[in-house]
């Protein structure tokens, strides 16, 4: 009980403690302390852990291709890809750099039998060549060492292929969320096509008069959706194109004016007072949520985390 | 807020800001940060006080409906009738954001649900210290219910750091099993839409909470309830209603009133600034 309880609390409250109030306090000590040594301690904590990870991880695929669960085969590559890796990164230096003296040309070759080779080529040319192994884990980030090349050639490809997914992602969830169901997503559609429209370079070339043409039109159907009466709408949309035009007329039909009605302006203004408010009032509640969830912990208020429920 | 509430408060604060000066006359106090230490001191006497009246009348504080908390007992129930696991991600950071602490604690209720209903629970993580306080979590919420049986410390499993490659195996979990509820809870960063739109498309029910700010209309869009922000932080309040927890969340509302006044009262003494009706300008004065 005290070493799995007791002990854990202390070591948060004391840390958590120090560090809280450290901010306030001007000695450079502590203030090394919090800066740094915390912050590495936990990082050295973390590069441990990293093995209880891998194992857990290998443990889990083993287990699935010796059972031959559902889709062992990729476990297969998952371990495959794993002890490659493994072997790579630990047991072999994979980059070995040909170094043509008084020059800036250089190239690096996986092997040492490979670079052997293009040392002796070079020598049959009359030029003389160095090897310069790369450093151990300096190998790993070698430009054109194995390592490298794979992260580069491998890993790097598989990761951004899962990000392009979300190009996709995006456009059904857009879908979804601008389906005018109710008076909220109509919101968020026309606040949407606002934005939209606004950011792109022919948003500047949409006229404020042809919107405020527009916004007569769509009025005009809210009227006849509510009201049911042609003569209402007959009046507000001859009555409101007329206005349009005679106003636009007396303004000399400027682009810009007004420019509550510019689709770039209204965008601009979307983005930074609506907008811009809402996602202040998240952040206030998101900051004060944050504070009292630390100070919960810090003072053992809260305890679930490990594992008392 | 009652009258004796306002009477203690204020009288703390004040003792707070004497306690803050007197500090302040020490070189070893960084006078330049005085108001933060004031608003810091002053959380935490709301949060004692908060969490002692809470002690004495928990019943009396109004904890709000949060329809997201409500649907996670619906989405284990729905997985036990259809017999299949629930799938918990605790975000894509380690235990060093206080986000993920929160998900992890969560996790612990959720676990109990599932020790109660007989339900799998799955829960795929992307760092190696997560692992072991999710698993602690898990392991603590299967004794309590008298379920001990039921735990496998598998259930909470290790994928990968990499933020890609730990969303591409949580994917390839949704596709292979299909599990009937997916909540995600912990910091998230791109990769929130990724497992969304994924669960989505399996016809799972989805809960999702986070207070990564970008991430939440994602959320939002893709999934059944979203916790959002500070209701994420209530939820482990709100799911076991212990007076210390409750405590914290009136705390929340407290000082956010408490600071809809300070602004409410800078924006005054701006304005009376501007016009030189005061000589002083009260938001130089707390930096």
């Amino acid at each position: 009980m005290i070493w799995k309880r007791y002990i854990p609390i202390a070591i948060v409250g004391f840390f958590g403690s120090l560090t809280l109030f450290g901010w306030f306090i001007e000695n450079e000590g502590i203030k090394s302390f919090i800066d740094d040594d915390a912050t590495q301690w936990y990082d050295i904590i973390a590069s441990f852990a990293i093995f209880l990870g891998a194992l857990n991880l290998l443990k889990l695929q083993f287990l699935k291709v010796l059972k031959r669960k559902a889709g062992w085969e990729y476990s297969v590559v998952a371990i495959l890809s794993f002890l490659i890796v493994f072997v790579i990164g630990f047991f072999m230096r994979g980059a070995f750099v040909v170094d043509i003296p008084n020059t800036d040309i250089q190239s690096t070759y996986f092997t040492q039998g490979a670079a052997e080779e293009a040392v002796n080529h070079l020598k049959d040319s009359g030029i003389i060549a160095s090897i310069t192994p790369a450093q151990w884990g300096a190998h790993i980030q070698t430009e054109g060492g194995l390592f490298k090349w794979m992260f580069d050639n491998i890993f790097t490809p598989l990761s951004a292929t899962m990000f392009a997914l979300l190009a996709f992602y995006v456009a059904s969830a857009s879908y979804r969320a601008f389906r005018a169901r109710n008076f909220e997503a109509t919101l968020l559609l026309l606040a949407g096509i606002i934005i939209m429209i606004g950011r792109v370079p022919i948003g500047s070339l949409i006229s404020s008069w042809m919107i405020m043409y527009l916004l007569v039109l769509v009025i005009g159907i809210l009227i006849n959706t509510y009201f049911r009466s042609r003569q209402l709408v007959f009046g507000w949309v001859a009555l409101g194109l007329i206005g349009v035009t005679v106003l636009g007329s007396s303004m000399g039909w400027p682009i810009d004016q007004p420019a509550v009605f510019y689709l770039p302006a209204l965008q601009e203004w979307i983005y930074t007072v609506p907008n811009l408010a809402g996602a202040r009032a998240i952040m206030i509640g998101i900051g004060l949520g944050v504070v009292v969830t630390s100070l919960r912990y810090i003072f053992g208020l809260e305890k679930s985390y490990i594992g008392n429920q | 807020m009652d009258n004796k509430r306002v009477v203690i408060y204020t009288v703390g604060i004040l003792g707070i800001v004497i306690f803050t000066f007197i500090l302040s006359q020490f070189h070893i106090f960084n006078s330049s940060r005085s108001f933060m230490f004031i608003v810091l001191l002053t959380v935490i006497m709301v949060l004692f006080n908060e969490i002692q009246n809470a002690r004495k009348d928990s019943d009396s504080i109004f904890l709000r409906d949060i329809p997201g908390l409500k649907a996670v007992e619906e989405a284990v129930g729905r997985s036990t009738e259809m017999g299949r696991p629930i799938l918990y991600v605790p975000g894509i950071m380690d235990m060093n954001e206080v986000e993920t602490v929160a998900g992890v604690i969560i996790l612990g209720h959720v676990a109990q649900m599932t020790a109660q209903y007989e339900t799998g629970l799955d829960v795929p993580v992307a760092r190696a210290i997560v692992m072991q306080a999710a698993r602690e979590s898990c392991k603590e919420a299967y004794l309590s219910q008298g379920r001990p049986e039921m735990f496998n410390e598998d259930m909470v499993h290790y994928i990968s750091d990499d933020q890609f490659a730990y969303a591409a195996g949580v994917n390839g979990i949704m596709q292979r099993d299909k599990p009937a509820a997916c909540l995600y809870m912990g910091k998230f960063y791109a990769e929130s839409l990724l497992f969304a739109e994924t669960g989505n498309g399996i016809g799972a029910i989805q809960i999702a909470g986070t207070a990564s700010q970008a991430q939440i209309p994602f959320f939002v869009t893709a999934c059944d309830y979203t916790l959002m922000g500070e209701e994420f932080f209530a939820a482990s309040a709100y799911l076991s209603r212990k007076p210390e927890l409750i405590g914290g969340v009136k705390t929340q509302d407290t000082v956010k009133l408490m600071l809809i006044g300070l602004i409410i009262v800078c924006l005054v003494m701006r304005a009376l600034f501007d016009l030189d009706i005061v000589s002083f300008n009260l938001l130089d004065m707390i930096g």
